[in-house]
């Protein structure tokens, strides 16, 4: 009686018992994802190329999605192009982090206005939606900004992401006058992406209520599920760009715990990848695959046909259990 | 030899053996061997007046701090003496600096390090100072000394921006260190000499970066006027002192432990896995010099 207690109430304070209000705001977002229907192509200073796309009515280029002015700001010199190849000329070892979410494209741009900081739109073609909203998930730091599927303001930095786009704008530094830019910015570029894009599937497996930031994260290699909660400098979990997973962070008292939810592209991958997992991090694991660990935390994990699930850092056995016992249930209804 | 795999668990089993929990488990420390003794100087020099105004270092003060922090470093009264035990008047001599635009080396720093190494009897024509282009300066193909300057920062996939991770630019491509979060940058320093030729470090502490945000990993809100200079002839000695500051703050202003993230593990592993330098506070001297307020470590 005594367990059944603690992991309800467990259960409840970090939002399991919030799926019901998931599952329909899962088919609101449902209802908006139409087909795309914009044929979408670039240019890389001169000319146009197609890049995609498959309905014939309208004709975007990326920088079209940008204005050429905004409260005073004007595009200055040739907006710059880079790929998965050229972004490291660009933004350095950050640029792991966009090609670790399949971008296909960044067109950046410089806005400037005499006597005021520059502004810097960065607007990543993500290729699909599922993308532009992970990489987006990837720092959530900051303020609402009411742009968009989702947005961030952040000490001069409003991110936010819509349909298959991640939208940076940056100030190179911050003051009113430019914040008032950016968010103008910001609305105007969201205007110009007419479509809508679906979050992933997965992420709606992730209890939102008392999630530390505004999303779960989510995203598809190890790289990213070492920056956001190292769990070992080898490639354990077998994650790939095939592979999709959600991480949820949740704060109870001072203390974090780490829900983990991993798809594989087939039952044998999740299968080799959770002997893996095992192997290497709870080797003594002798009970239900759950272990308590140098921390006196439990970390507890499931396969379950095509997933893994992995609780880290939760504070009792009886929770640690509970919460895998409770995804067991969620995805057996999600498939 | 199949290499180890290093878990999570692994941190917190040192950080259960050690009463430097915090550093050891984000240090990626494992003690896997016992190691001869080695130890490293670092000399942590702060002065309220370095900076004239945001991100604006006062030339003569910067001179000052360095001349102070290389005499305490050798042991030396005087500072052009204490330079000629780094460079001789027959030595190339290539300033590494650091462009990167929000927080560069600044030109003040590296005037103020050329002053000497030009006082210490090296041709102006022998001493070159370059970041991205080092590969094709004919200075520092021929350099004979290299000094290595450059600001403290979080970075966005190495945790950290120091010293170590400054001599980047002298491999062909940079991002194929970029793996496990950049870890084995260390290795870097044993190609093209990079380890005997580096002479001295300068981690500039006069406003670092101590969190990032946003493909540029930037903004003015996450820096601080630390107003400091560390300096070493150990390059994992003075970026992990360094790193301790950034923690240090990143506590302070979040209210709660904030590791770097992704943590700036290359920093420890130069030291237990490629034997660059030292990173554990326990063996590294550190001399503070100067102003106290807000010191931090």
């Amino acid at each position: 009686m005594k367990k059944t207690a603690c992991v309800a109430i467990f259960l409840f304070h970090i939002g399991l018992l919030s799926l019901v209000a998931h599952k329909g705001a899962h088919k609101e977002a449902n209802k908006t994802n139409k087909t795309y229907n914009i044929l979408f192509y670039y240019e890389r200073t001169e000319g146009a190329r197609i890049m995609g796309g498959t309905a014939k009515d309208e004709k975007i280029t990326l920088g079209d999605l940008l204005p050429q002015e905004i409260n005073g700001w004007k595009a200055e010199g040739k907006d710059e192009i880079y790929d998965p190849q050229t972004i490291f000329d660009y933004i350095d070892g950050a640029g792991e982090v966009y090609r670790s979410y399949n971008f296909k494209q960044l067109l950046a741009r410089r806005f400037t206005k005499e006597g005021k900081p520059d502004i810097v739109a960065d607007l990543f073609d993500m290729e699909t939606s599922k993308d532009a909203f992970g990489v987006f998930t990837h720092d959530l730091e900051g303020e609402e900004a009411g742009i968009g599927q989702g947005s961030t303001y952040n000490g001069g930095l409003l991110s936010l992401w819509k349909d298959r786009f991640f939208v940076s704008l940056y100030s190179e530094e911050e003051t009113e006058d430019t914040r008032k830019a950016l968010f103008a910015l910001g609305e105007k570029v969201a205007s110009s992406i007419i479509k809508e894009g679906k979050k992933p599937d997965i992420v709606s497996l992730i209890p939102s209520e008392n999630l530390t930031e505004k999303s779960a994260h989510y995203f598809h290699n190890h790289l990213i599920l070492n920056y956001h909660f190292y769990v070992s400098d080898e490639n354990i979990l077998l994650l790939d760009q095939q592979t999709e997973a959600a991480l949820g962070i949740y704060r109870e008292n001072d203390e974090k715990s780490y829900l983990l939810v991993v798809r594989y592209p087939e039952v044998n991958k999740a299968s080799m990848a959770y002997k893996s997992f095992m192997k290497s991090y709870m080797p003594d694991a002798t009970e239900l695959s759950l272990i308590q660990t140098e921390d006196m935390k439990w970390t507890a994990a499931k396969l379950q046909q095509d997933f893994i699930i992995i609780i880290f850092n939760a504070p009792s056995r009886f929770l640690a259990k509970g919460i895998i016992e409770e995804l067991e249930e969620r995805i057996k209804k999600y498939n | 030899m199949k290499k180890r795999v290093i878990t999570r668990r692994d941190f917190l089993r040192v950080a259960a053996m050690t009463p430097f929990a915090g550093a050891f488990a984000y240090g990626f420390k494992i003690p896997e061997k016992m190691e001869a003794e080695r130890r490293a100087k670092v000399v942590l020099i702060r002065n309220k007046n370095a900076l004239i105004s945001f991100k604006k270092p006062d030339p003569v003060v910067i001179q000052k701090m360095l001349d102070d922090s290389v005499t305490a470093l050798l042991g030396e009264a005087d500072p052009i003496n204490a330079w000629k035990k780094f460079v001789k008047p027959s030595d190339i001599v290539g300033i590494k600096s650091n462009v990167w635009g929000p927080i560069p080396t600044t030109n003040e720093v590296e005037q103020a390090l050329k002053r000497r190494i030009m006082d210490a009897g090296v041709a102006e024509d022998n001493i070159g100072i370059d970041d991205r282009g080092v590969r094709k300066n004919p200075i520092f193909k021929n350099a004979t000394v290299i000094i290595n300057a450059r600001p403290a920062r979080t970075h966005h996939w190495a945790g950290m921006g120091g010293c170590i991770k400054n001599h980047i630019m002298f491999v062909p491509l940079p991002s194929a260190y970029h793996g496990d979060s950049c870890a084995d940058l260390a290795t870097l320093w044993y190609k093209h000499n990079l380890k005997e030729r580096t002479k001295l470090n300068v981690l500039l502490m006069l406003n670092p970066l101590f969190h990032g945000i946003g493909p540029h990993h930037y903004s003015d809100k996450y820096v601080w006027e630390y107003k400091g200079i560390l300096v070493s002839q150990d390059p994992v000695a003075v970026d992990a002192t360094g790193v301790r500051i950034l923690q240090a703050k990143r506590r302070e202003y979040f209210n709660e432990e904030r590791p770097l993230r992704p943590p700036a593990k290359h920093v420890y592993l130069a030291d237990s896995r490629h034997n660059l330098g030292v990173s554990d506070s326990d063996k590294i001297e550190l001399i503070k010099l100067g102003w106290n307020e807000g010191i931090l470590i």
